[in-house]
């Protein structure tokens, strides 16, 4: 497990308060690597300019939503096995469908728990390949 | 009786109609004039003059919504006073969740340090058999502490509240918008004067936001165990 605690993250989310926390729990699972990004438009030259391993996303943000970054994300090659979970208030069915047809890692409601948080993403991690190099 | 007016009717307006064809053969303006003259005075049905009265009454109904003062203090103060109060509320909730992040990132570092030291001074004082009273302490003071930690975690967490009532907020903010808008266009309708400014409409995508009792939604999943069942039946 040590071996991918230098995993670079990038955690996107229009609040600054939810990047501060979700950087704080990550740091935590003693992942020191995260940049934050404050919607898809920021995000995505970001991803696509840097090697990044895992990417969070809130799904409802100004600009680009997450949603349309999870398809931009799976559309490039060079990035679309990147693990992507999204970490949202949006809880209906019909969107929590999109979002797994749209090819989502995992999905995580807000409020959130730490304990569900570092579940999710060690499960995402855990069905991952070893990072090369 | 119904036919008998019809029959009356019609054969009054193609009398009418006829001599005013006539007339226009013949280049006869003052026929023309004097035949049409009496058809419009047919015309002027007991319909016709409802209409105009319904007409007058609407007239006057836009003339009184017109000098509505009421509405244009909405439209102009009290609509865009809202907006501005929840764009406060909204910086105000950012700015004390940011204190509070500042404030626990920097004792969770002390917390970690006196557990830490704690546990070390207590290896010490057992192997130098040390006062039972200063172990005993030793050994509060580190589980004191990773408490402590434990409660700092959980005053993060506790700040995302702030993500959850701003983006209520900002559904409401989005709302306010929208009813400036319309408002500015009924004002405009009435005949008052346009207002300058007013905001427009938002579109884009709907989204339905965090969950808010009391508040209808469309098939809701209130509990992450639920998503992670849906998750699973779509083999994930």
């Amino acid at each position: 497990m040590d071996a991918r605690k230098d995993l670079n993250f990038l955690v996107v989310d229009d609040f600054s308060t939810m990047r501060r926390i979700v950087k704080n729990l990550l740091h935590d699972l003693g992942y020191a690597n995260v940049t934050e990004a404050d919607d898809g438009n920021t995000a995505l030259p970001l991803l696509k300019a840097g090697s990044f391993d895992f990417l969070i996303t809130d799904w409802n943000m100004p600009g680009m939503a997450g949603l349309d970054l999870l398809k931009q994300v799976r559309a490039d090659e060079r990035l679309k096995k990147l693990p992507v979970l999204m970490l949202t208030a949006e809880a209906s069915r019909e969107q929590i469908v999109a979002a797994a047809q749209a090819g989502v890692s995992g999905y995580v409601i807000k409020p959130f728990t730490a304990a569900v948080l570092k579940e999710k993403v060690e499960k995402i991690l855990a069905a991952q390949p070893a990072k090369a190099g | 009786m119904a036919m008998s007016e019809f029959a009356r009717r019609s054969a009054s307006y193609s009398q009418l109609l006829g001599a005013m064809s006539e007339a226009i053969a013949r280049g006869d303006e003052a026929a023309f004039d004097a035949a049409a003259w009496i058809l419009e005075g047919e015309l002027d049905s007991p319909i016709r003059s409802g209409v105009r009265r319904v007409a007058g009454e609407l007239q006057a109904a836009l003339d009184q919504f017109g000098k509505s003062s009421r509405l244009v203090d909405l439209a102009e103060r009290d609509v865009p006073d809202a907006r501005e109060r929840l764009a406060h509320v909204l910086k105000l909730t950012d700015e004390a969740a940011h204190r509070t992040l500042d404030l626990v990132e920097q004792s969770q570092p002390l917390a970690d340090g006196l557990a830490r030291r704690s546990e070390e001074l207590l290896n010490q004082a057992n192997r130098h058999c040390s006062p039972e009273g200063l172990v005993d302490f030793l050994k509060t003071t580190a589980t004191t502490a990773n408490d402590i930690r434990a409660r700092l975690d959980e005053v993060l967490m506790t700040q995302g509240y702030q993500d959850i009532t701003g983006q209520i907020i900002r559904g409401v903010m989005k709302l306010v918008v929208e009813l400036e808008g319309a408002l500015a266009d009924l004002i405009q309708i009435g005949g008052l004067r346009p207002l300058a400014g007013a905001a427009s409409a938002p579109n884009g995508a709907i989204l339905h936001g965090p969950i808010v009792p009391g508040v209808q939604h469309i098939g809701p999943i209130a509990a992450q165990t639920e998503v992670d069942a849906l998750l699973s039946g779509l083999g994930m």
